[in-house]
């Protein structure tokens, strides 16, 4: 490296050699006094240049004619310093608190923060680098307006909910386009029941930025692809000049919070006897045991839950010359979740590589190769697991405390082995001395025996090649692959729980995603008489993807040794077979247009075709144009106003853009699928096509206000946003009575609209002396409705196809949540109220004699059951209202502190999981039971329990009391940092070194009685949003950590 | 470095000019590669047979007669208890408390329709493509099958969601009655026919089936268990006017399939009897002449998890043991189900001392044959049918003793045995319970007669006046045909 900054400084002593020449030295701080290593020193009007070394300093040849020398370092404020007679120079920098210099990326190029017209929010991928976490896309809660992003539960590798400007779509997907450098990656979860997170193979260590592009402005370059947004990755680069050694680590600890409080052993039996006789069952059911002469009280959490130890290690080298510049980097990560054999792994790899070839040509590319593992247990926690017998999550708080795990010998010892494990007859954790089933699974030997693991390799790779034709003319092309192969085992033992089904089981699948995106781009950017800026785009972009999917499943274990899928077993059945293919080819262009630094205009247009769609409907053109003023730069701004509000411009865009991100690949077909009757082969009828099926369309409206006051160290931005969706590719509902294979049809029908606010502040609040507080808050308010469906008919959705507790219903927010109204508890008899559509009150009660009806008027008059699609109410949107972060960083000498806070809500809980913790089967609930409705406590609020009842609290039939406010205040992140100072480093030929701990969903505020009103057991789906059934709960995490550079 | 320079700009220039070429138009037109397309599917004779193997499939939905549609009509009587409280194994119908959203309520309708829509969209199509086989009698035989299997759907249907015919003659709402294929997005209103009508449909189709069918399915023992033929229809249209409660017609139907006197054995078609061993009915391979029509299994073509008969009714480990048999039920009557029935033998007394059915015991993969139609039902539905026009009488006593004598030779009743015909009729009845345990018979025996459901442990008897007495119209259905009506 030393040769390179030699030669270059020899190259530049050559060229000046004629004139005379004097020697400037000096050195360049930050305004803390820390040494600025890499910045550039350059003489203006002259060919004078260099770079700092690592203690700031500079040694530069200038002409004997030089008037000034300019100092530029990233996110400092350029500097001039005019020269005079010393030859000695020592320059502060202050920090550029404004974000408005910098470069932002935008699709298929970058632009100038200023000039950009579109609706952008950018996050650095410092500020989540050393944020403990899977993939970074769930590091993004709070950070920028307009994006909601949620942990759905504490299941390590599940993929968050992310949505920019809320659900954007009922069938397709809402989740954004992300693109990682250029080329468009896989999204979602290919796992088994180990979650997978397709984004988890990208260390988040890796990211340079993340731009995250929300109006049609911004999004119309991607076309069909755009309606739900695009988030735009960028990894790391090198950056001339010395080799910078960065290694980041951090080690931590995640334990499970807000742990539902179920009854003791005691409790329980009280409780549960007590239904028994409600139930006129003889005698009572259920009898305390215990076990060395302890008392049995099994709390099943404590099995299930742990405190999980992790660790993360980032290396990386980065530098170049002129010539060239490279990033290669090395990750690993092991991660223990806080359930029981969750784990995650990680190991990456990166080099990223930027080569000029000559003046004008410029080569490069990236190699990304990504490792990883998980395993899990059956969470109960994923979309789809919500009713799991064998879910670990409602394992959790579901099985009588009466009970223990294991068995034991007559000396009291725990009996060793499989024998050990308390199992019942019918596959049920075993009923001692119970009368009664006592638990679903023993949670123990599905823990112990059975195994999921999902492991993926991901390569991410491209190549580029640049041409300048003339200046600011060039010409590229890229080719870039994604290839990824997951690989899905799964184990279950004959001994215990859904295994027995099957006599054990053993399912090996492979899934293989691949992918080539060629692209090709004109660029042209040039001045005209100095006041117009003028950027041309062209562009055509090739994408292919195919998918398969294969794998086997073994049943009937020939022998408990085996315990893998090579072993041996009797009988086999394909599973997880799948084909596609698709292909998008595409034209799109782009124009900016800037006159005097006041008025910017940027047009962008594309069109797509796409294999997906019906035959003549493949093709469509998507576009969007904004508009801004920079009313500062006006003169008469600047003389009135311009010393308080430094910066306004007024922005606005409109546009439609498109989706058909999750269609699948043969939609528009009517195809038969063939299996077997018995022996024999049949071909069914499997997908009713549609001839006229086309994208989504999405009319995006943005119009926004961006200002700074007090020479930026206020920053806001302000935006009003509409999005209307039309031709929702909505499965259609089928009357179930035609036979229409899943009862729907893809029909592009229906329409939604999602309003909104967004605002975001940033402040230098306080700078003095050594403290310096910066804050940054971020709010979105917005509203989505349902505008049109299909026969305007209601849609009801449910959680892994049982429970319906959300309705797409016109007028209303997508997935709203719907219940029966209960009244709470009659005090007279102590039997549920329910409220039914023509407002009569009727009661239950779960065991009457023959004759009798359960459902009764409050008179006592036989009278129909209540119905959730007759008599159901909608109680109010799933999906936030207002969400938002609050950034703080505090910094005091060498401390520094950060406090993020998330918050979001307006929005309503399904919360079923309260339901299960009340229902009066043999289930365990929750100790608000323990206020019950007795002859003695006819105010109690829950209902006169009666054994076997599953409808008074709402398994059978959701009702409102369990319908709860999800509005919460997360104080996320809190992380304390100290840099050691640098004197102390320097001997050590450090450059920084910092230590720091951090504690990751730190406190929760909220009304909500849950686990956590983050939690989403149905993932990202956007018919059954806010559901919280049977989930595990979230995790926090305990982390400390080092950051060093050389 | 300048040579270089000139190839790589060279190489660029060029890929810039292949872009526009580049492009592959075909990739845009991509064919799955493991479907079919709707234009194909009737494009080879073999195909034909694919197709009417698909309606059978269709109806062996786990959903329906691959086992659930059989479990409902037993659990929702007296002869089950239930054991594992669990919710998506048919507690609620068990308990009565199905509401029209109850999964149940829905995905039995589902899996009807779908079979309905299977055989309208083969009866049109291949109609149309008669000219693909070049045989016009096979292509009615085809249709034939369709068609049976298209009755079965409904009578199943008109069982489960309606009101029995018994009740006001047919006059009560059956169910949309879908004749047509449907492929496209419209129709979906369309209100329920009467019952009367359902049944009219119904009927219709048995007799061109009865016609059409072959008389039996060429040499394969199996093939003429698994799929249709001429005494198939026959045999399902003796349950049929048995529903409908017109017996001389049942005895009319019957006569095809059962001679006046004993031997009873079917006179011509498949050579239906009575096996020596009932067990050997419900043993591999499950193709003895006893058995008419039934839903094949093997361990590549499972019945699904939470499906199969033997998930039900088998305790661990070869099933879930969800249903154990009610002690105060038909076993708990050892008078008239003596210990020495050679029937008891699919009564298995658990380690856990409760009595579970071992009339399907493979498990954990369950790939026991499900009985549809079984000669033994045909000889019970006979004889009510000759008790209920004639009185006691002797043929009814006969075809009695036939299948009772079969499994325990010691009693053997004469007709002096029955004062009334009533008596008589009564003990068919009971016969009935014993016989068919397991089949799902049971809400069908008392449906058809406007008798109550017998209630079990603490769940209450359900007359036939409350609207627990049938199930109701699911919650999808409701929620798109506007013109389908609730029950009360």
């Amino acid at each position: 490296m030393k040769k390179v900054l030699l030669g270059l400084a020899l190259l530049l002593w050559s060229a000046s050699l004629a004139l005379a020449q004097r020697t400037i030295t000096g050195k360049v701080s930050d305004d803390q006094g820390e040494p600025l290593i890499g910045a550039t020193v350059t003489s203006p009007g002259t060919s004078s240049g260099t770079s700092t070394d690592v203690n700031g300093a500079f040694r530069l040849e200038v002409p004997d004619n030089a008037s000034a020398l300019r100092f530029t370092y990233t996110g400092f404020i350029t500097k001039e310093v005019p020269l005079d007679a010393t030859s000695s120079y020592d320059v502060v920098m202050e920090t550029d608190n404004s974000t408005l210099r910098e470069i932002v990326v935008v699709g298929y190029g970058t632009q100038q923060k200023r000039a950009i017209t579109g609706n952008i929010s950018t996050v650095k991928g410092d500020e989540i680098a050393s944020l403990p976490a899977q993939s970074f896309d769930q590091l993004l809660q709070g950070r920028a307006a307009g994006v909601n992003v949620s942990i759905p539960n504490g299941v390590l590798n599940n993929p968050p909910v992310f949505r920019v400007r809320g659900i954007n779509s009922i069938n397709l997907s809402s989740f954004p386009l992300i693109v990682i450098d250029g080329v468009p990656t896989f999204t979602g979860d290919l796992g088994n029941s180990a979650a997978n997170n397709v984004l988890s193979n990208l260390n988040p260590n890796d990211i340079e930025s993340i731009d995250i592009l929300k109006d049609a402005s911004a999004t119309a370059i991607y076309g069909s692809r755009a309606s739900a947004g695009v988030v735009l990755i960028t990894t790391k680069r090198g950056q001339k000049g010395k080799t910078r050694v960065s290694y980041n680590a951090w080690a931590g600890w995640a334990m499970a919070t807000r742990v539902p409080d179920v009854l003791n052993a005691e409790q329980y039996v009280e409780v549960k006897n007590e239904a028994a006789a409600n139930a006129n069952l003889s005698g009572p059911q259920f009898f305390l045991d215990s076990i060395n002469g302890k008392l049995i009280d099994t709390k099943w959490a404590d099995y299930i839950y742990r405190t999980g130890f992790s660790h993360n290690h980032a290396l990386s080298f980065s530098g170049g010359s002129d010539q060239t510049t490279y990033y290669l980097s090395l990750g690993y990560t092991e991660q223990e979740g806080m359930i029981v054999t969750n784990s995650f792994k990680r190991l990456s790899g990166r080099l990223n590589l930027d080569h000029n070839l000559t003046k004008r040509i410029k080569v490069g590319g990236i190699i990304g190769y990504s490792n990883n593992n998980n395993i899990g247990p059956n969470s109960g926690s994923l979309p789809g697991q919500a009713f799991s017998t064998a879910g670990i999550g409602r394992l959790a708080f579901v099985g009588s405390p009466v009970v223990d795990p294991y068995l034991y010998d007559s000396r009291g010892e725990r009996i060793p082995g499989v024998a050990g494990y308390n199992i019942g007859s019918n596959n049920q954790l075993g009923r001692g001395k119970n009368k009664q089933q006592t638990g679903f699974y023993n949670p123990m030997p599905l823990i112990d025996l059975n195994e999921q693991t999902s492991e993926a390799n991901q390569v991410q790779s491209s190549v580029y090649g640049q041409l300048e034709i003339l200046k600011g003319l060039t010409i590229k092309t890229q080719y870039g692959l994604d290839n990824i192969r997951v690989e899905n085992i799964t184990f279950w033992t004959p001994i215990h729980g859904d295994g027995v089904g099957q006599n054990g089981l053993a399912a090996n699948s492979i899934i293989d995603y691949k992918r080539w995106n060629w692209q090709n781009l004109l660029n042209y950017d040039f001045t005209l008489s100095e006041k117009h800026v003028i950027g041309v785009l062209a562009g055509t972009e090739q994408q292919r993807t195919v998918t398969e999917g294969w794998g086997a499943q073994r049943t009937a274990i020939a022998d408990p040794f085996f315990t893998t899928y090579q072993g041996n077993f009797t009988t086999i059945v394909p599973t997880g077979n799948f084909q596609g293919e698709n292909y998008l080819l595409s034209y799109f262009g782009r124009l900016n247009y800037e006159f005097n630094r006041r008025y910017y205009l940027t047009f962008n247009v594309r069109q797509d075709e796409y294999s997906a769609f019906a035959s003549g409907k493949k093709k469509g053109t998507f576009w969007g144009a904004s508009a801004g003023w920079t009313i500062s730069e006006e003169s008469f701004w600047q003389n009135a106003l311009g010393n308080t509000v430094n910066f306004l411009k007024i922005r606005g865009s409109y546009g439609t853009v498109g989706n058909n991100q999750g269609i699948g690949d043969f939609a528009s077909q009517s195809l038969y699928g063939s299996g077997l009757y018995g022996t024999v082969p049949t071909i069914v009828y499997s997908q009713a096509g549609n001839p006229d099926l086309s994208w989504e369309t999405s009319k995006k409206t943005d119009i926004g206000l961006v200002f700074g006051l007090f020479n930026d160290r206020l920053q806001g931005e302000y935006t009003y946003f509409k999005n209307v969706i039309d031709g929702l590719v909505q499965n259609a509902p089928q009357a179930p009575s035609k036979g229409i294979p899943g009862n729907t049809i893809a029909i592009n029908i229906g329409a939604m609209e999602n309003t909104g606010h967004e605002f975001s502040l940033s402040a230098t609040v306080l700078r003095r002396g050594n403290f310096s507080w910066s804050s940054s808050v971020n709010l979105t308010l917005m509203k989505n409705e349902v505008t049109e469906l299909y026969e305007n008919s209601d849609i009801f959705s449910a959680t892994a196809g049982l429970e319906s507790t959300n309705i797409i219903r016109v007028g209303e927010s997508v997935g709203s949540i719907f219940a029966v109204e209960t009244q709470g508890v009659n005090p007279d008899n102590g039997r549920r109220l329910y409220v039914k559509a023509d407002s009569t009150v009727v009661q239950y009660n779960h065991v009457v004699a023959s004759g009798q009806s359960r459902w009764t008027t409050l008179d006592g008059t036989a009278a129909t059951a209540a119905s959730l699609i007759a008599d159901g109410k909608v109680y109010g949107p799933a999906i936030p209202k207002w969400f938002g972060g609050w950034d703080n960083t505090f910094t005091y000498s060498n401390f520094d502190l950060n406090v993020q806070v998330n918050y979001a809500g307006g929005n309503y809980i399904y919360n079923g999981s309260k339901a299960g913790l009340r229902d009066q089967r043999f289930w365990n609930n929750s100790t608000d039971v323990l206020d019950r409705w007795t002859e003695n406590n006819t105010g109690g609020k829950i209902p006169r329990v009666v054994f076997g009842d599953n409808v008074s609290n709402g398994s059978a039939l959701p009702i409102s009391e369990n319908v709860e406010k999800g509005d919460f205040l997360r104080i996320r992140n809190i992380t304390l940092g100290y840099k050691l100072p640098s004197r102390l480093l320097e001997r050590a030929n450090i450059a920084s070194l910092r230590i720091y701990g951090n504690v990751n969903n730190a406190f929760l505020f909220t009304g909500y009685s849950g686990t956590d009103p983050e939690v989403s057991t149905n993932g990202n789906s956007n018919a059954t949003p806010g559901v919280d059934r049977n989930s595990v709960p979230m995790a926090q995490t305990f982390t400390v950590g080092v950051n060093l550079g050389f | 470095m300048h040579k270089y320079n000139k190839n790589i700009v060279l190489l660029i220039a060029l890929v810039a000019m292949l872009v526009p070429n580049a492009c592959q138009k075909d990739l845009l037109d991509p064919v799955p590669q493991n479907s079919l397309s709707d234009a194909t599917i009737f494009a080879t004779p073999d195909r034909f047979v694919s197709l009417i193997n698909g309606i059978y499939a269709r109806m062996k939905s786990g959903q329906f007669y691959g086992g659930r549609y059989l479990v409902y009509g037993d659990v929702a009587a007296e002869e089950f208890l239930n054991e594992t409280g669990n919710g998506v194994t048919a507690l609620q119908v068990w308990n009565h408390t199905l509401g029209e959203s109850a999964n149940e309520v829905n995905n039995l309708w589902n899996a009807v329709y779908a079979t309905i829509n299977s055989c309208n969209i083969f009866i049109d199509g291949a109609d149309k493509n008669r000219a693909v086989l070049n045989n016009d009698a096979l292509a009615n035989q085809y249709i034939a099958e369709a068609r049976f299997v298209r009755a079965l759907c409904y009578h199943s249907l008109l069982l489960t969601y309606s009101r029995p015919y018994a009740d006001g003659n047919g006059s009560n709402p059956g169910v949309p009655l879908r004749v047509q294929p449907e492929i496209g997005p419209t129709n979906n209103n369309l209100a329920r026919s009467t019952v009367a009508e359902v049944y009219a449909l119904i009927l219709d189709d048995l007799n061109f089936a009865e016609q059409n069918l072959a008389a039996t399915n060429a040499t394969s023992g199996s093939l003429n268990v698994t799929r249709a033929h001429k005494n198939s229809a026959i045999a399902l249209k003796t349950r049929v006017l048995l529903a409908m409660g017109r017996y001389n017609d049942v005895i009319t139907e019957a006569n095809k399939l059962v001679p006046a006197a004993a031997p009873f054995k079917a006179p011509s078609g498949v050579a239906h009897e009575l096996q020596a061993n009932v067990k050997n009915v419900f043993s591999t391979p499950y193709t003895t002449t006893e058995s008419i029509f039934s839903m094949p299994f093997t361990t590549s073509d499972l019945p699904g998890v939470q499906n199969g008969l033997g998930s039900y009714y088998n305790p661990g480990p070869a099933g879930v043991g969800d249903y154990s048999l009610n002690p105060k039920g038909i076993i708990g009557d050892t008078l008239h189900f003596p210990l020495s029935d050679a029937r008891r033998q699919f009564v298995l007394n658990h380690t856990n001392n409760k009595p579970y059915l071992k009339k399907f015991p493979l498990g954990p993969e369950h790939t026991d044959y499900v009985p549809v139609l079984r000669y033994a039902e045909v000889l019970l539905n006979a004889a009510e049918a000759e008790a209920r026009t004639a009185g006691a009488n002797q043929r009814a006593v006969d075809l009695l003793n036939a299948v009772r004598g079969r499994s325990d030779a010691s009693v053997q009743f004469t007709l002096a045995d029955f004062a009334t015909a009533d008596d008589l009729i009564n003990t068919i009845l009971r016969e009935r319970r014993i016989e068919l345990l397991g089949e799902g018979f049971r809400d069908f025996d008392c449906l058809r007669l406007l008798q109550p459901l017998p209630g079990k442990a603490n769940v209450a008897a359900i007359l036939p006046s409350v609207s627990e007495y049938i199930w109701p119209i699911p919650s999808g259905e409701l929620a798109v045909n506007k013109d389908c009506v609730k029950n009360p």
